[in-house]
């Protein structure tokens, strides 16, 4: 259940439809035309098989006999007797905690230092945002787990400095790091826009805070932190709402088992473990749901948190 | 220089017709991909649908057996798909939830129960086309769910521990053989351990395959015939902590090599070259062969503390017909044909593990050679020796497979006792044979 990746301009149509109302209807009828495919798309494609996939989560459906209403038992399992779901969202959790923050601090140092060299920005650009094209793909993450496993380059390199740890992505304490650092390296999306944001920065404001005699780490925070402030909300939602849905990462690097002893085990990934594996699909779209509603929450949290610390230049 | 992030371009008023008609395009696309299937297989022939998993090695000679069945009943035609285990088993699983499972396909023993008691698939027994007497009662028996012939086994495999001779010899530990008990083999586990700079096998503690082995011989089983378990948590507590203590002394694989199992040959312990030796199903030898190199051996598994042997012979694949199919008829004659024919069984020779059908593979293993032949050696000295096999095991068990790898972890990094974590994985098991 991946919801399409919302873009900054999203909320444009909305004020785009709201200007349409006085204008010629003639024209209206053009947009529902150019709309047509993509409303039949979504209607057909999205929503329905949402609406289906809710129902199902009432019922203990295995894919061969017809879905059998179990009202909220699904639910009721879920959180009162299967300790690996807990397991799985706590994991989950976790890596939100640790691969967001992190990824977004090293996107915006790396842009901070794009922004400020003269020459060949445009080949370190797209140096950076390479591994973030190739990021998703299965190939990387096997390329991850040879680099990361026993015996692996990252394991004889530190063998080298005397630290002998037996590969990271066998024991339960370090396999979650290794996913994590995987999402981190692919800090490219968030630095491009990061990037985009520092140069829309007015460049007086730097020069009024420098005869102010601001330095240069007062600067950026008086200055480039809060003039960024929406590019960095922006980012901070974008891949929150994308760690919850971590999948391929965890799948490839554990052997698509969520291991060692379920330390890797995502919620995407007892999700799927649920449906294809236990033909519970039931029970698989019920965790869907969940997994839907928490994200919901916290985002409408980190949206409540933005009065507080996000600045629109309105007046600009 | 200021950059602007790529925006898609904006269609003008010239490029309007084109979006248009390729907007009304689209339409007429996602219309007719709902459309009617084509009906029927040119000139008034009955079209059959055959679908398997495996490489393209087996795809090879079952294409040829599948033409020289269509040479000999001119009024059928068969369409034939393959792909990957793993992507097939949801792919069936799709196609038949969707109503479309082909007339003939092929099964895993794990598939029988489900698909039969979904009324997925049409009772072989009354079949007049289909003859099974050259299969032994035994292996048809594993087709058989709720005492009705559902599926046809096609080929038989066997659990075996694979070895590398060689190092056995230089560390001084005699080569297994049949009637072997688990304290024999713990004991060569241990010196193995003590002799080499390696451990003596793979942990068999990661797999309920291995556990089975285990319990079989000593009297027991993983379900009984109704699909309830049919051992305790003390069983499965006690397999544990010996696995697990071997895997302390380093007498077999440590957690974090075991935990890498996933199924290939290359990622478990033996195949890495960390052991020296390892359980697996015959028909998966040849991956371990490709790595080992040619001192590797086959030797049966240990028995239990009485000589009760636990390992058995099992369907490596089977096949059956589509309860929906519109042709029944020609199916099962194409089940017959694959099964009986001994034409088809020159050519399919040990592609899905040996024939079944005691004439055929009589008659084709003197010509193997290698490891194929090694194989058919090994199966034909237990020939008599094994207990029948379990019946088909009940839904769940899939699921159970899994989660038995995962808790076991927890016992092998000492995260849970093994007698925590085994009345745990019972509980789950419990509730997951229930639902």
């Amino acid at each position: 259940m991946s919801a399409p990746h919302p873009r900054p301009d999203a909320d444009s149509a909305a004020a785009e439809s709201a200007a349409g109302r006085n204008r010629p209807r003639r024209r209206e009828g053009a947009a529902w035309v150019f709309l047509s495919p993509w409303l039949l798309g979504a209607a057909v494609l999205t929503l329905t098989p949402m609406l289906v996939s809710l129902y199902l989560s009432f019922t203990e459906y295995d894919l061969f006999t017809a879905p059998k209403w179990v009202g909220l038992d699904n639910y009721v399992h879920m959180f009162t007797s299967d300790p690996r779901y807990w397991r799985s969202a706590v994991n989950t959790l976790l890596y939100v905690l640790v691969a967001v923050p992190l990824q977004l601090a090293l996107a915006l140092a790396v842009a901070l230092a794009l922004n400020s060299i003269g020459r060949g920005k445009g080949f370190y650009r797209s140096a950076f945002y390479a591994p973030s094209l190739l990021g998703a793909s299965m190939s990387i993450a096997l390329v991850w787990r040879a680099l990361f496993n026993d015996g692996g380059t990252v394991d004889d390199l530190l063998s080298t400095f005397g630290i002998d740890m037996g590969g990271w992505v066998n024991q339960p304490g370090w396999a979650l790091l290794v996913v994590a650092l995987l999402t981190i390296w692919q800090f490219g999306a968030p630095m491009v826009i990061f990037l985009a944001g520092l140069q829309q920065v007015p460049h007086e404001l730097y020069e009024a805070a420098e005869v102010d005699g601001a330095g240069r780490v007062r600067r950026f925070l008086s200055v480039t932190l809060p003039m960024l402030s929406p590019v960095l909300f922006f980012n901070l939602v974008l891949q929150t709402i994308q760690a919850f849905q971590v999948f391929t990462p965890a799948f490839t690097v554990s052997g698509g088992r969520g291991g060692p002893a379920d330390s890797t085990l995502f919620y995407t990934l007892y999700l799927y473990d649920r449906g294809f594996t236990a033909s519970h699909m039931g029970y698989a779209a019920a965790m869907a749901w969940v997994l839907l509603v928490v994200i919901g929450i916290v985002t409408a949290l980190l949206f409540r948190s933005s009065r507080s610390w996000v600045f629109y230049n309105d007046k600009g | 220089m200021r950059q602007k992030p790529p925006r898609a371009s904006e269609p003008t008023t010239a490029g309007k017709l084109p979006v248009v008609i390729t907007s009304l395009l689209l339409l007429c696309g996602l219309l007719a991909g709902c459309g009617a299937k084509a009906d029927g297989a040119p000139g008034g022939k009955i079209e059959l649908q055959f679908s398997w998993w495996g490489n393209a090695d087996r795809a090879e000679v079952t294409n040829e057996a599948v033409e020289l069945f269509e040479r000999r009943n001119p009024g059928i035609e068969v369409q034939t798909s393959f792909s990957s285990y793993n992507s097939y088993i949801q792919k069936l699983a799709t196609q038949a939830a969707g109503g479309n499972a082909p007339d003939v396909m092929q099964l895993d023993y794990r598939q029988i129960s489900q698909y039969a008691s979904a009324g997925l698939l049409l009772d072989l027994d009354d079949r007049p086309s289909i003859s099974t007497g050259e299969v032994t009662s035994a292996m048809l028996r594993t087709g058989q769910a709720n005492g009705e012939q559902y599926a046809i086994p096609m080929g038989r495999t066997s659990q075996v521990m694979v070895y590398d001779s060689a190092r056995w010899q230089r560390a001084g530990v005699p080569e297994p053989e049949f009637g072997w008990t688990w304290r024999d083999w713990s004991r060569a586990m241990r010196q193995l351990g003590e002799a080499t700079d390696r451990t003596g096998a793979t942990d068999p503690g990661w797999s309920e395959d291995w556990f089975e082995v285990w319990l079989r011989g000593r009297g027991k089983s993983l379900y009984t015939d109704r699909g309830g378990l049919n051992y305790d948590a003390a069983d499965l507590a006690r397999f544990w902590r010996t696995t697990n203590e071997l895997s302390q002394r380093g007498a077999v694989s440590p957690a974090r090599q075991t935990t890498q199992i996933d199924g290939s040959a290359a990622n478990m312990p033996f195949g890495r070259g960390n052991a020296l030796s390892g359980f697996t199903w015959d028909s998966a030898v040849g991956g371990f062969q490709a790595l080992i190199g040619d001192s590797l051996r086959l030797a049966p598994l240990p028995v239990g503390p009485d000589g009760t042997p636990g390992q058995y012979f099992k369907p490596s694949m089977l096949v059956g017909v589509s309860a929906d199919s519109p042709h029944p008829e020609a199916a099962s004659k194409l089940v017959d044909f694959l099964i009986n024919d001994p034409r088809a069984g020159e050519i399919l020779g040990v592609s899905r593990g040996l024939p079944v059908n005691r004439t055929i593979r009589e008659k084709i293993t003197p010509s193997l050679t290698g490891l194929d032949e090694r194989i058919a050696e090994f199966q034909e000295s237990l020939d008599g020796e094994l207990l029948a096999p379990p019946s088909a095991p009940p839904q769940g068990d899939l699921a159970l497979q899994t989660a038995f790898q995962r808790d076991y972890d927890h016992v092998g990094f000492e995260l849970q006792s093994p007698r925590k974590t085994a009345e745990q994985f019972l509980t789950n098991a419990r509730s997951e044979l229930q639902r």
